[in-house]
């Protein structure tokens, strides 16, 4: 039981960031029926977006503590954000009324773009972050022990994905988003500026994107240029599993798929820890091609 | 055009009469090192290595008088290269060789070497198959993959661990040193294997397996990937608390993992490992590393290229008895040469050429994140 515990926080802990990167996937695919295949190395950038503050630019001696942590994640939120739009303008706005494929080939060779990019500026060898801003310490709970880190890292994620849920369902601006998503002709003969909510879209994800990556980067202290393949591969599963185009569905999906990980590993073989992964999308796919929470829409691919 | 066709003509009498500049009355010896390529940086101190032995011993009047002579090719690092080395060294009637750094190389080179009755020492190469091919001229100054097994499950055993967790990370060289130590450690009817699985390298959160392994409860945990996965491993135990030793094999020997897993995690971690140039510590390695540094204004960054020093030392050591016939050489190697005082320790060769006796050494992680000799 206790190992059983141990193993389930361990999976939400790891789910956490996969429901945030989820999160970045399934909102481009809501509005445009685009899979963004840049996103794992926008998730990736921000990781080394943090390092290079802390190391580069001397940060780490003039922040510290949670506080310090804080305005590293905001940081690197609003930069990768704004990369995210750029990539939008540059890679996905020329090939809009263009058929999907080309944006699919387009969005590959960005995340191939981005990814060497990274690994030309900060070279292929692993970075590690040059201090600890979060705190060691670690408490019991029913026999199980949880170190703080873990629980802030959780209670992040679920924060910035309550904040966009809120975001998305309450305000004026979210209900135009849902509108574009919906019917983007529509949304414009009723005055919403489709441009404007796209390049909103693209900075929103990513920039989600980019506060997991300064997450993973100040908890796991590791970072390396190729990281994103594996994390985006996994968030996309989430965001599948949950229903893409579902906000409440990539959150679901990703603690989901977290979970299954580690309790695979736990009761069965811990090298085929990616083969459960991929099962279970193979099983959603055959079984419910919509996902868990995705909403039943027969043309959508 | 015609000003261009004179220059080639000059750069390649130029380039033919080099050759014929040396004298004939000279010992050649053969140096097939990727001074290009991959491992280049390992070719040049493999040539440094070897050209400052050959400048000591001619200082001293060279073998029985007749000096030395390094003829070096490039390999490249890459198997296509290296055969086109071995011809141009046999051709040039070279057929005492040292060399060279890759399995896949070496092997490229071997036949190559063998048809033309030639002598190889090869020194990084370490892939078991190499020797097991019983070419009869044939050696290496290496150990061989799977003596860095047999020495892991040894050294465990002999710091009293009994119950043992095996992990590797499904690569080729990880999880081969991983069947090898299985092998040994069901060998011996007092030792246990409690575990035996492979994590997903290139992943941040090694937790699951972490606690998966708490399960077993085992006294000790070998791991045989690389440095990146075996710092995260340190960090993320020491993060929960669990202070079961970790012992790594010679694939997690950089000292990035410090950096990664943070001092205060590593310290404490033990890896199996042949030694650092530094650590070589018998007076013959140490005066040679003087002068080597002396020269170079560093010592040489592995211990690739002093076992390329001692396939130069076991060559000269053979002439200066036999002379340099290579099947004499052979067969002194073979028979004759028993317990040489090597750079690297004590080197003697087996029927197959393979180096007998230990080269591996137990390094730990001191609280100030250095690796030190145990």
């Amino acid at each position: 039981m206790e190992e059983f515990l141990q193993q389930l926080t361990n999976g939400l802990a790891v789910g956490g960031i996969y429901a945030l990167i989820a999160l970045g996937y399934t909102m481009v695919y809501g509005v445009l029926r685009l899979i963004n295949f840049a996103h794992g190395d926008l998730f990736t950038l921000g990781a080394y977006l943090g390092f290079t503050l802390l190391a580069s630019f001397g940060l780490s001696g003039v922040i510290g503590g949670l506080a310090g942590a804080g305005l590293l994640v905001l940081m690197a939120l609003i930069f990768v954000g704004l990369v995210g739009v750029m990539l939008e303008r540059a890679a996905y706005r020329p090939l809009r009324n263009s058929d999907r494929l080309s944006a699919v080939v387009s969005a590959l060779g960005a995340s191939i773009f981005l990814q060497n990019a990274m690994m030309l500026l900060y070279g292929a060898r692993p970075q590690v972050y040059p201090v600890r801003l979060l705190p060691t310490a670690s408490f019991m709970l029913m026999g199980v022990e949880i170190p703080f880190t873990r629980v802030l890292l959780f209670s992040s994620s679920l924060a910035l994905m309550f904040l966009l849920f809120w975001f998305i369902n309450r305000t004026r601006v979210g209900a135009a988003i849902r509108a574009v998503a919906i019917d983007q002709g529509a949304a414009k003969l009723v005055g919403i500026d489709v441009n404007r909510i796209i390049s909103l879209v693209f900075l929103i994800g990513p920039a989600l994107g980019g506060a997991a990556g300064v997450m993973v980067g100040l908890y796991y202290g590791q970072i390396t240029h190729d990281m994103g393949l594996n994390y985006g591969l996994k968030a996309f599963i989430a965001a599948i599993l949950g229903g893409i185009g579902n906000i409440p569905g990539a959150m679901l999906g990703g603690l989901l798929l977290g979970v299954i990980e580690a309790l695979g590993t736990a009761y069965f073989a811990v090298g085929w820890k990616d083969a459960f992964a991929f099962l279970v999308l193979i099983l959603i796919l055959i079984v419910r091609p919509t996902g868990l929470l995705g909403e039943r829409v027969a043309d959508k691919i | 055009m015609k000003r261009f066709l004179s220059s080639i003509t000059v750069l390649l009498s130029l380039a033919l009469a080099v050759p014929t500049a040396h004298s004939a009355s000279t010992i050649k010896i053969g140096l097939m090192a990727p001074i290009t390529g991959a491992f280049a940086s390992e070719g040049k101190d493999m040539r440094a290595m070897v050209e400052l032995l050959a400048e000591e011993l001619n200082k001293k009047g060279g073998i029985n008088g007749t000096p030395v002579e390094i003829v070096v090719e490039d390999d490249g690092s890459e198997p296509r290269t290296a055969a086109n080395a071995a011809n141009r060294l046999v051709s040039k009637g070279v057929n005492l060789v040292i060399g060279t750094y890759g399995s896949a190389v070496t092997e490229a080179s071997q036949d190559i070497y063998d048809e033309a009755g030639a002598v190889q020492i090869a020194t990084g190469s370490t892939s078991v198959r190499l020797t097991t091919k019983k070419l009869p001229n044939f050696f290496r100054t290496c150990p061989r993959d799977d003596e860095q097994g047999r020495v892991a499950v040894a050294t465990l055993n002999s710091l009293g661990f009994k119950k043992i967790a095996v992990l590797h990370d499904n690569s080729a060289y990880a999880k081969g040193l991983a069947q090898e130590a299985k092998a040994e450690i069901e060998k011996d009817k007092g030792l246990s294997l409690v575990f035996f699985d492979a994590l997903q390298p290139g992943e941040r959160d090694y937790t699951a397996i972490l606690t998966k392994l708490k399960g077993v409860n085992p006294d000790v945990i070998f791991f045989t990937g690389y440095y990146p996965e075996a710092g995260m491993l340190l960090r993320q135990m020491h993060e929960s608390k669990w202070k079961v030793p970790l012992v790594g094999g010679d694939g997690a020997n950089n000292i990035d993992l410090v950096k990664i897993a943070g001092v205060e995690a590593a310290a404490g971690y033990r890896f199996i490992s042949p030694p650092m140039p530094g650590d070589l510590n018998t007076p013959i390695a140490k005066n040679f590393l003087e002068a080597y540094i002396a020269k170079h204004g560093a010592p040489p960054s592995s211990i690739w290229s002093v076992v390329a020093g001692d396939a130069f030392n076991v060559l000269a050591e053979a002439i200066k008895n036999v002379g340099t016939k290579p099947a004499d050489v052979s067969a002194f190697l073979h028979t004759k040469l028993k317990d040489y005082d090597g750079l690297t320790g004590k080197i003697s060769f087996d029927a197959k050429g393979d180096r007998v006796g230990d080269l591996y050494r137990l390094y730990e992680v001191d609280n100030q994140g250095r690796f030190v000799l145990k």
